[in-house]
């Protein structure tokens, strides 16, 4: 069984071969069948491709809700033809699989794993059809994890500029990845600050000088690379901004930024907030709390500032997990695509989780999360094609069950990572160093 | 004052000359089996002053409005529009109070208008036709089972003004059971027509006296018995009968014209249905099935081109998705049996709920595919999005669509000018979708016995209790609940994080650090 991952030629040409009859499997079903495999999504990319190609602006077409440069990407496909058509969800399976190989690569450089085992855990990622069928229907999800494994990359390997500009131009796409800014810093050279804080605090001792304590940690905070990072990245997300600005104007903004403030998310999602956003966005609410307002407090509370805090010094990509999860899961709107997010980092988090270590726990884990989002499906289901009034009780609380369920993986993951040693990663990347 | 009454006897039925009697004073009806328009023209100064006011805002007026009720529609009477009040208008130079109109409207017609001014109301058709009168630029659609709101109107505002209050009552008495209503003004002729058309008499028979005008000169009333005979061209609808002035005229006279026609008829058999197959779901496919006779081409001159098209008119509450149908992909059209998505005009966002969509709904032309006329049956599907209604206390709200128009549109030949039909109907919202020299052949709508030409369809919606256990407070309460705990949860375990690590990470980290030196 492991001598397959021995043979890596064998692993990505299953990843490329799954993609490549998905592809195939996907233009003949477009072609013979009225029910067709393109995602909508695609069909709204490759319409803005198409304007752009004709010089005009992607906001030309209606629900284009990303940056330029997507559209700009995407160009060869208002070309005519089937094969130009399939350009993007090339490009896209292609980053799924360079995203699975750089996860591989990083296993064994900074987390010292056999090659064999690095490529059994990126297969997660490489070998999920799920994966696969996301990003050859033509959903530009890849595009974005192949951005974020290349950021956790670049960061672990203390490229800082690189790291920087990534991080930039993943904001730039998806608004979500500025949440690892705060995970990246608190990470990045943490041990010169142990070892700063220890020289600072040791001589003077006693309780007295706390405040100086303080601010000597203040000091010793902030360090070259850390500035770098923010400058590269404050830098090339600017720059993208103001030229997206310059070339489309205020519908860029509006459109790529703005809509996601203004939006109401009245619709029916995963997100626990969905029956409350109805009622809310109707104007039927009594309480007149407005908690919907709040709804941010949560998430950013716990993906922003605690959860990184607390374990961005032990192991960064399990940080960046616990942050994803964290933020989907208290996302005032969630469906399913929302879940590539954080599967791009599972290959990085089993290796060392309690799910592997007890089976049974991540049997129970598993199950529950397909159950209680198939709970959902069903009443969404029974909404939408029987036309049942099942937004209450049975979305909202099948809604409300799958956040419980997310709560008590999130509260796996943190411990499971809280338990990592602090320099588990920075160890072994030294030890590869050495070797 | 002028009026106009046509009455239009089918070729079959038969006509004894003393049903009509012709005195000095009246024209006496008895028992007259015939559909009827009533055409009245009025001067501005013989309305109320607030519709003169809200008119003169408008380049041009018109109102068409249909009853719920299936009607026959005889040529030259033959055009349709879906059931409920449309408002087409252009507004005129400067500036007229918008809201006005709208506030008139509701006046006019009862307070169910929706309607808050043009520009939040109205949608704005895309005009491809450049006549003479042109289209109007602005358009508006309510649904309006009955006139009763507007006969009101007319016997409290006009006829207590009216120099023969009785007849004007009865007339406006008389709108309650009409078919479809016309009205028409513009900025030319500076005239307001009203015309109510009944498809068929009434129990018995039309048996009345016509009086002759109470106002001598500038008032006239003329009167047509009139049936429709084949014509010699086929773009031509040929009339004979007879015609009288009222109080002018010691006798009837007969008569014998014919004139080009926008609009024709075709045979009773050429009918269809839609529906909404259950389960409607969010996502309702209204099917329009023709029987074979309404798959035959038109009569219409042999080197016309004809194609079968329908017309929706849908609330706001429904949609199409317009990427989904503009689509070129045969596979998609042919499992649908359309040919193409020709127009489309208003709410068209594919996200907003109902309560956030100002506009009234949109409208959509469709071209039909058409099998070999041997095929038994056709059914045509157009795949519709319903949108979030509030909640209500059933969980669930009706939606009510009008059935669309279907009808044969075939290009005339050049130099056809359809202007001087003296029955001619124009504005009906679809018309100017085509060229100035398009004819329409009508099919007619064939519900189930004593059903509406409209589909009331079921939205699920939030289930909101008044009391119980679904209530607004308890959903908020417990997503807060729900929420914290999850937080607080989560929260907690990060904190065993902390607490773990033993008297803080630096301490066990200078430790390891200590060591490893």
């Amino acid at each position: 069984m492991a001598s397959v991952f021995h043979r890596p030629s064998l692993i990505y040409g299953a990843a490329i071969a799954l993609r490549l009859t998905l592809l195939i499997y996907g233009a003949w079903q477009d072609a013979h069948s009225a029910v067709k495999y393109t995602d909508i999504d695609y069909l709204v990319f490759t319409d803005a491709a198409r304007y752009v190609a004709r010089g005009e602006s992607p906001y030309a077409r209606d629900t284009y809700r990303y940056t330029p440069l997507l559209a700009w990407l995407l160009v060869p496909t208002a070309s005519p033809g089937p094969f130009f058509f399939a350009f993007g969800k090339v490009l896209f399976a292609l980053s799924d699989v360079l995203a699975g190989w750089l996860i591989a690569r990083r296993l064994v450089s900074s987390y010292g794993m056999e090659p064999a085992r690095a490529l059994k855990y990126a297969s997660v990622w490489l070998l999920n059809p799920m994966v696969a069928n996301i990003s050859t229907r033509g959903s530009s999800e890849g595009l974005l994890c192949v951005l974020i494994v290349a950021l956790l990359c670049a960061a672990l390997s203390r490229r800082v500029v690189l790291a920087g500009v990534l991080l930039g131009l993943a904001v730039h796409l998806k608004i979500y990845p500025f949440v690892y800014a705060a995970s990246i810093v608190w990470w990045l050279d943490r041990e010169r600050e142990v070892s700063a804080t220890a020289t600072t605090t040791s001589p003077s001792g006693g309780s007295g000088s706390s405040g100086n304590g303080v601010a000597g940690k203040l000091i010793a905070f902030i360090t070259p690379a850390r500035i770098r990072l923010a400058l590269a990245a404050l830098t090339t997300f600017t720059a993208l901004n103001i030229t997206m600005y310059l070339l489309y104007g205020e519908p860029f903004l509006q459109h790529t930024y703005l809509h996601h403030l203004s939006r109401i998310d009245h619709r029916h999602n995963f997100s626990p907030y969905s029956s409350l956003l109805y009622l809310v966005a109707a104007g039927d609410v009594q309480t007149g709390w407005r908690f919907e307002s709040l709804a941010f407090v949560p998430q950013l509370v716990l993906s922003v500032v605690v959860i990184p805090l607390v374990l961005g010094k032990r192991c960064l990509a399990g940080t960046m997990l616990a942050q994803t999860f964290a933020f989907v899961t208290f996302n005032k709107v969630c469906t399913s695509q929302y879940f590539l997010w954080y599967l791009i980092f599972l290959p990085f988090y089993l290796p060392r989780s309690s799910l592997l270590r007890q089976p049974r726990r991540g049997i129970t884990v598993a199950v529950l999360w397909v159950v209680s989002q198939a709970l959902w499906l069903q009443q969404g289901y029974n909404l939408e094609f029987l036309g049942q009034s099942s937004f209450v009780p049975g979305l909202f609380l099948a809604s409300l069950g799958f956040f419980a369920v997310n709560c008590w993986i999130l509260g796996i993951i943190v411990t499971d990572v809280g338990c990592l040693s602090v320099q588990s990663e920075g160890r072994v990347k030294a030890k590869g160093r050495v070797e | 004052m002028r009026r106009r009454i046509t009455l239009l006897q089918h070729a079959s039925t038969p006509y004894d000359p003393t049903q009509a009697h012709v005195s000095p004073d009246a024209l006496s009806l008895r028992t007259l089996d015939a559909a009827r328009e009533d055409r009245t023209t009025f001067a501005l100064d013989e309305i109320p002053s607030e519709l003169q006011k809200a008119l003169q805002s408008c380049y041009q007026f018109h109102v068409r409005w249909a009853s719920e009720r299936p009607a026959g529609a005889p040529a030259p009477f033959a055009s349709r529009v879906s059931s409920g009040l449309h408002v087409l208008f252009t507004p005129g130079e400067g500036d007229g109070d918008g809201a006005a109109l709208c506030q008139t409207l509701k006046q006019v017609f009862g307070d169910e208008v929706d309607c808050v001014s043009p520009e939040a109301s109205f949608i704005t058709p895309p005009i491809l036709s450049t006549r003479f009168a042109a289209s109007a630029s602005a358009q508006f659609y309510t649904r309006l089972p009955s006139l009763g709101s507007l006969a009101a109107y007319i016997e409290r505002s006009v006829c207590s003004s009216s120099s023969d209050p009785d007849n004007c009552r009865a007339q406006a008495e008389a709108l309650r059971s009409a078919d479809s209503l016309d009205i028409n003004y513009d900025s030319i002729s500076h005239a307001l027509t009203v015309s109510g058309f009944w498809a068929s008499a009434p129990q018995g028979g039309w048996t009345e006296e016509i009086a002759k005008p109470v106002r001598k000169g500038t008032d006239q009333i003329e009167v047509g018995l009139l049936g429709a005979e084949p014509a010699k061209e086929p773009e031509e609808i040929k009339m004979g009968g007879l015609l009288g002035v009222v109080g002018n005229d010691d006798q009837l006279k007969p008569t014998l014209f014919s004139f080009p026609a926008r609009h024709h008829g075709l045979p009773d058999e050429a009918t269809y249905s839609v529906s909404s197959p259950p389960p409607t779901g969010l996502h309702p496919t209204m099917t329009i099935t023709l029987p074979q006779a309404s798959l035959h081409r038109p009569p219409a001159p042999p080197d016309a081109t004809c194609a079968l098209h329908t017309y929706l008119t849908l609330p706001s509450t429904i949609f199409g998705d317009k990427y989904q149908l503009s689509t070129t992909d045969p596979l998609f059209l042919s499992s649908h049996n359309l040919a193409a998505l020709r127009a489309v005009a208003g709410e068209t966002d594919l996200e907003a709920p109902d309560w956030s969509v100002s506009r009234w709904g949109s409208t959509w032309l469709l071209e039909l595919a058409t099998p070999d006329p041997t095929s038994e049956e056709w059914n045509v599907t157009v795949p519709l999005h319903l949108r979030y209604l509030k909640p209500s206390e059933s969980g669930i709200r009706s939606a009510a669509v009008p059935w669309p128009v279907v009808f044969w549109a075939c290009t005339a030949e050049d130099g056809t000018k359809m202007g001087v039909n003296p029955f001619d109907r124009a504005n009906l919202g679809w018309d100017g979708l085509f060229g100035p020299r398009t004819m329409f052949y009508q099919l007619h709508p064939a519900p189930q016995p004593g059903a509406p030409l409209v589909e009331e369809l079921e939205v699920p919606v939030l289930r909101l209790e008044n009391e119980g256990l679904f209530q607004g407070k308890v959903i908020e309460l417990a997503t807060v609940a729900v929420i914290s705990l999850g937080f607080v949860w989560v929260l907690w375990k990060l904190g065993l994080v902390v607490r773990g690590s033993g008297g803080g990470a630096d301490a066990k980290k200078r430790e390891k650090r200590g060591k490893a030196e």
